[in-house]
C-alpha cells in the first residue's frame, strides 16, 4: 500500500487548494512545488467574489485581507460608456448551491492579491490542515506500471533523489503542466488568438475599486493590490504584440493614453513604479484530458484560458473543490474512480462552461466592440440589477446563457434610459472603426 | 523572497537576449540572461530548464527554443478566416447596426450570412421539392440537393398526404375559389369559417373562437387586443416569439419569468398586486413548448392566476391534435379543458395549413379581440381552402383514426428518443412530437448540422435567439407516418455526425448543461 492517498504536483491556487481539502478530510497527501515559498508567478492576481467567498469557506479570506485591499462594485468602460456594479449576492449563492450543494462562505467582495503573497498562505494553510509539503522539490518523472501512474521520481530540496508513490497522482503544474506534457497529452478546443498583457505595479495614487477600460482593440485595467500599491495592466490582440515590444514602457504609457487618457494622466504624473514591466503572450486557450489511470489534472493545467477575464485563479479554486469532493468520495469507497471523475469531467465540460469558454475566447481576439455591443452598453446604463448579471456573468457567476438570451437582450432594449446620443464613439463610428484597426504601435 | 528590482531588465529583452544567444550556440551567455529573467515568469513557463541553459545537449537545446519562441512570438493564426467568421459570431451581434442609412447599414450582416452559406453552415431557408412526407427531397440555400428522412416538417400526423385532407381543399377550391378576398369583419369568412370555429370550440371546450391568418397573428393579436400599457405581462422565458413580441409591443411592464417556474409566477403576482390594484396582469404561456418538449403545470398556474386577478393564456400550437386524449394536447392531459381563460393556438403543425386562433368561454372577449386584435380585422381572412384543410383535420384529430395516427406518432416518437438516449445523447423534455436533441456549442451544431445534410437526415438546427446561446440543438419533429425503423437509422446517422463534428472541431466539452 502506498504511503499517500494522493501526491499533488504544484503547490499553487489548484494545487495547495487541492491538498489542504484532501487533508482536512483525513487523506494522506502529498503536495510538491519546485518552488521554495514566498514565490511569485505570473498571474492577474485577481479573485472575484466567488474566489475570495471559496477563501472564506475554507477559513483563509480573514487572512487574505488583513494585508489585501478588498471591494465590492468594479468599474467597466468600454469606449467611454462607463458601467458600474457588483455581483449580486443571489446570483453568488445560486452559484454555490449549483457547483457545490451548499452556499456557505458567501461573500461579494473581490481583491487583487499578489501571488508572493496568497501562494505561500495556501502552501501554509495545506500543510496545517495535515498534507506533508515538500517545496523546492522538482518532480524529474512519472513513474508508472503499465498506463497506469502509480507515483513520482524527482529531486528534493538537498538534491537526493526521491521516489513517492499514491493511488493518485494529481497535475496541479499549471499550463505548461509537466504532467500533461509526461504523459503527451493533447489538446482540445485551442484558440490560438489571444492578448498579450503587459503590467508592472505603482504607488503614488489610490483610485479605490478596481476599473477597466477598453477601446477599439486594446484595454486597460487598475486594481489595488499588496503594499499599498496598484497593479496597472495593458492588453491588446496578440498580433499587435511584435510591435508593441519594440518599446515596452513607452508603449505601456502610450497604451494607456489611447485607452483611457485620464488613467494614463494619473500613471505618468502620479505613479511611482516599483517593479520591472512583465509580459506574456502564453495565453492562448486549450483544454486537455481531464483524467486516467492514475492520475487527475486540475486547474490551468486541465484549461487554460486568456487572462482578459482575470479568470484562473477562481476557477483554480473551484477546480480544487470539485476534484478534492470527486477524489474524496472514491477514497472513502462511495464510488469507483471512474464515477468519480465522469461526475469532475461532466461539470467541467458542461454546455455552461463551453459557453464561458467561449466568451472568454472572443473577448481575448480583441475585436473592437461592435456598434451593438456598445449600444447594449448604452442600454444598460441606470439599469442597475442588469449590470450587476452582466458583471457576474462577465466572471462566470451566472451562466452566460443566461444573459445573452434573445427576449433578454430585446428587454434590455425596451427598458434604456439612455440613447448613444451623448457618447462621442457613435459620431463617425464607421471611421472610428477604421481607425481601431490600425495598429497602434506599428 | 526578494522583490525584483525596478531597474532590472525586461523579461522581453532577456528573452529575446537568450534566443540570440541560442541562435549562436552561446550557452554561457544564455544562461547569463536567464539568472536575470524574472521570477514569475519562471515559474510560469515550468517547463523551460532556466538553470541548466549553460550543459544543455543539441536536442534539449532546439527543444528550449522551440518552446520559448512558442511562448514569444505571436502564434501562427492558421485559420480559415471565413469558416472562424461564420461559426464565432451570431445573429444578435447584428441586432445594432451602425449608421443612418436603415438600407447600407445591413450589409455586415448580409456579409455575415454570406460566410455562413459559403461554408455550408447556414441552416435557414431550404427549400423543398416535393411534398414533405416521413421522407423529403430538398435543396438548401446554395442550390445543393438532398433526400432524406424528414424530421424537418411539422406535420405531426402526417396531413398534408393524407386523402380526405386534400379532398376537403380540393373541395373548397371548386366551391369557394381561391380567394377569401376581405377581412373577416368585413366578407372574407364563409359558411365552413363558422363550422371551424365551433369544431375548435368543441375541441378545447371553449365556444368563443376567433379565427386568424397566421399562428403568430394569433398570439400578437390576443395581447395586442388586450393589454394597454399600464397593464402587466409576465411571460415564460421560452414563450413563443409572437408573444414575447406582443408582450414588448403592449407594455414595458414585462417580466419573464424562470422557465415553467408557477412558484416564480405566483411571486412576482404577489408583487405586482402590492403595487398595482387597478391595473391587469396577463400570464402568458406555452402548452409543449416548442424547442424544449416540456410543459408547465396548468392547473396550479391558472388557479394562481385566478387568486390574484389575473389572466392566464395558453398557447397549444405545438401540443392540439397531436397529443392528449383524443388530441386534446397539454389541456387535455392535464384535464383542464375548459378551464383556462384564453386558449391560442395555430393550425400550422397538426393541422395542416396556415391559421391561428384564439378561444375561450367569453362571447365579450371574441367581439373586443375581433376589434381591436389587429391582425384579425386588418388582415385578409383564412383562404376557404385553408379553412376546409383545418376544418377536416379537426374532425380527424376527434376520430377513431385520430387515435391510432397518435399511436402510430408516439410509437416513432420512443424508437427515435431511445436509439438517441442508446448512442449517450441527450433528449430534452417529455415524449411529445418534437424532439430536442441537445447539442449545446453553437459550432459543433453548425458543423454537425453541415455534415447531416449528405447523410441523409434532415433535421433543424435551433440555435440562438431561438435558444439561449451555448444551448444550440437539434429540434426533431416526428410525424405518424415515420416508420420506428427509419426513426432508428435517422438516430444513428444523427450520433454519427455528431461524433465527427466533435472530432472535426477538436472539442473536449460534453453537452450536460452545466
Amino acid at each position: 500500500m502506498s504511503r499517500y492517498d494522493a501526491i499533488v504536483i504544484g503547490a499553487r491556487c489548484a494545487g495547495a487548494s487541492t491538498g489542504m481539502l484532501l487533508a482536512r478530510q483525513g487523506h494522506r497527501v502529498l503536495v510538491l512545488d519546485r518552488s521554495s515559498f514566498p514565490s511569485d508567478v505570473i498571474s492577474t492576481h485577481f479573485l472575484w467574489p466567488h474566489g475570495t467567498s471559496y477563501l472564506n469557506r475554507w477559513g483563509l479570506l480573514d487572512q487574505v485581507l488583513a494585508v489585501t485591499p478588498s471591494h465590492t462594485e468594479v468599474t467597466f468602460v468600454n469606449d467611454g460608456i462607463p458601467l458600474t456594479g457588483s455581483v449580486p449576492d443571489e446570483l453568488l449563492r445560486a452559484y454555490f448551491r449549483d457547483w457545490h450543494g451548499d452556499d456557505s462562505g458567501v461573500v461579494r467582495t473581490y481583491a487583487s492579491v499578489r501571488r508572493h503573497v496568497l501562494d505561500q498562505m495556501l502552501v501554509e494553510a495545506a500543510s496545517k490542515a495535515g498534507a506533508e509539503v515538500r517545496t523546492n522539490f522538482t518532480v524529474r518523472e512519472l513513474i508508472t506500471e503499465g498506463d497506469q501512474v502509480v507515483g513520482v521520481r524527482g529531486r528534493d530540496s538537498d538534491g537526493q533523489l526521491v521516489e513517492e508513490r499514491a493511488r493518485i497522482v494529481i497535475g496541479a503544474d499549471g499550463r505548461n503542466s509537466f504532467v500533461a506534457r509526461t504523459l503527451g497529452l493533447p489538446k482540445f478546443d485551442e484558440r490560438p488568438r489571444c492578448t498579450f498583457a503587459y503590467w508592472s505595479y505603482y504607488s503614488g495614487f489610490d483610485l479605490g475599486p478596481a476599473q477597466l477600460h477598453r477601446r477599439g482593440r486594446l484595454a486597460c485595467a487598475v486594481a489595488p493590490t499588496n503594499h499599498d500599491q496598484n497593479m496597472v495592466l495593458v492588453w491588446g490582440p496578440s498580433e499587435w504584440s511584435r510591435e508593441f515590444r519594440r518599446d515596452v514602457s513607452g508603449n505601456f504609457q502610450r497604451a494607456l493614453d489611447f485607452v483611457s487618457p485620464e488613467l494614463g494622466e494619473v500613471v505618468r504624473t502620479q505613479g511611482v513604479r516599483a517593479e520591472r514591466v512583465y509580459g506574456t503572450l502564453d495565453q492562448s486557450a486549450f483544454l486537455r484530458p481531464l483524467a486516467g489511470p492514475g492520475w487527475v489534472l486540475v486547474g490551468d493545467a486541465e484549461s487554460a484560458k486568456d487572462q482578459c477575464t482575470a479568470i484562473g485563479m477562481t476557477h483554480a479554486f473551484r477546480g480544487a473543490e470539485l476534484v478534492a469532493d470527486a477524489l474524496g468520495r472514491w477514497f472513502s469507497g462511495d464510488v469507483s474512480l471512474e464515477a468519480a471523475m465522469a461526475s469532475y469531467e461532466g461539470r467541467r465540460r458542461s454546455q455552461n462552461a463551453a459557453a464561458y469558454y467561449d466568451y472568454v475566447c472572443t473577448l481575448a481576439e480583441m475585436r473592437p466592440y461592435r456598434h451593438d455591443e456598445l449600444q447594449l452598453f448604452v442600454a444598460l446604463r441606470g439599469n442597475q440589477q442588469e449590470i450587476d448579471r452582466f458583471v457576474a456573468t462577465h466572471a462566470d457567476v451566472a451562466p452566460v446563457s443566461e444573459f445573452f438570451q434573445a427576449s433578454n437582450l430585446l428587454l434590455l432594449n425596451d427598458a434604456a434610459k439612455e440613447t448613444s446620443a451623448g457618447y462621442p464613439v457613435f459620431e463617425d463610428y464607421p471611421a472610428t472603426a477604421r481607425m481601431y484597426q490600425q495598429n497602434l504601435f506599428a | 523572497m526578494s522583490l525584483p528590482e525596478l531597474d532590472q531588465r525586461d523579461d522581453d529583452e532577456l528573452i529575446g537576449t537568450i534566443l540570440a544567444a541560442a541562435g549562436r550556440q552561446d550557452r554561457e551567455a544564455m544562461a547569463a540572461a536567464a539568472a536575470e529573467v524574472s521570477e514569475m515568469t519562471r515559474n510560469w513557463a515550468t517547463h523551460i530548464p532556466w538553470d541548466e541553459f549553460d550543459s544543455l545537449d543539441e536536442t534539449a537545446l532546439n527543444e528550449v527554443v522551440a518552446d520559448l519562441t512558442q511562448m514569444w512570438e505571436p502564434v501562427d493564426l492558421q485559420v480559415d478566416a471565413d469558416e472562424e467568421y461564420a461559426l464565432d459570431k451570431n445573429a444578435y451581434d447584428f441586432y445594432r447596426p451602425a449608421g443612418r442609412n436603415l438600407m447600407t447599414r445591413t450589409e455586415e450582416f448580409h456579409g455575415w450570412v454570406e460566410a455562413r452559406r459559403r461554408t455550408e453552415t447556414w441552416q435557414y431557408s431550404r427549400t423543398l421539392e416535393a411534398a414533405p412526407n416521413s421522407i423529403a427531397q430538398i435543396t438548401n440555400d446554395i442550390g445543393r440537393r438532398t433526400r432524406g428522412i424528414n424530421f424537418n416538417s411539422q406535420d405531426y400526423l402526417s396531413f398534408n398526404t393524407h386523402p380526405a385532407i386534400r379532398e376537403a381543399a380540393t373541395k373548397a377550391m371548386r366551391d369557394y375559389g381561391p380567394h377569401s378576398a376581405g377581412s373577416p369583419m368585413v366578407l372574407g369568412n364563409t359558411r365552413i369559417s363558422d363550422e371551424l370555429e365551433a369544431s375548435l370550440g368543441e375541441l378545447v371546450r371553449a365556444e368563443q373562437v376567433t379565427l386568424f391568418p397566421t399562428g403568430w397573428a394569433a398570439g400578437f393579436g390576443a395581447m395586442a387586443g388586450l393589454v394597454r400599457q399600464e397593464d402587466h405581462v409576465l411571460i415564460d422565458r421560452l414563450a413563443h416569439s409572437c408573444l414575447q413580441q406582443g408582450a414588448r409591443a403592449t407594455t414595458r411592464n414585462v417580466v419573464r419569468y424562470e422557465h415553467l417556474n408557477v412558484e416564480a409566477v405566483r411571486r412576482h403576482l404577489v408583487d405586482i398586486r402590492r403595487r398595482d390594484s387597478r391595473n391587469g396582469i396577463l400570464v402568458v404561456t406555452d402548452g409543449l413548448f416548442s424547442v424544449d418538449a416540456d410543459w408547465p403545470d396548468l392547473v396550479t398556474l391558472q388557479r394562481v392566476c385566478r387568486e390574484h386577478d389575473a389572466t392566464l393564456l395558453v398557447d397549444v400550437a405545438h401540443d392540439l391534435g397531436s397529443m392528449g386524449p383524443g388530441g386534446t394536447g397539454v389541456l387535455g392531459l392535464q384535464e383542464v379543458l375548459g378551464d383556462i381563460d384564453i386558449v391560442m393556438g395555430a393550425f400550422s403543425k397538426t393541422f395542416c395549413s396556415n391559421g391561428g386562433f384564439v378561444a375561450s368561454a367569453s362571447p365579450a372577449l371574441k367581439q373586443y379581440l375581433k376589434m381591436f386584435g389587429g391582425s384579425h380585422f386588418f388582415s385578409n381572412a383564412l383562404s376557404p381552402v385553408q379553412t376546409a384543410v383545418v376544418l377536416e383535420a379537426s374532425k380527424i384529430i376527434r376520430s377513431a383514426e385520430g387515435d391510432l395516427l397518435r399511436s402510430r406518432l408516439r410509437t416513432a416518437v420512443t424508437a427515435l428518443r431511445d436509439e438517441l438516449t442508446g448512442h449517450g445523447l441527450t433528449c430534452m423534455g417529455e415524449p411529445s412530437p418534437i424532439v430536442p436533441l441537445l447539442i449545446g456549442n453553437e459550432k459543433l451544431a453548425r458543423i454537425a448540422n453541415r455534415l447531416l445534410f449528405d447523410r441523409g437526415v434532415l433535421a433543424f438546427m435551433v440555435e440562438f435567439p431561438v435558444t439561449p446561446t451555448g444551448s444550440s440543438r437539434f429540434r426533431l419533429q416526428v410525424q405518424a407516418n415515420h416508420e420506428p425503423e427509419e426513426a432508428r437509422a435517422a438516430a444513428r446517422i444523427i450520433a454519427d455526425a455528431i461524433t465527427d463534428a466533435r472530432t472535426y472541431l477538436s472539442s473536449a466539452f460534453g453537452s450536460t448543461e452545466r
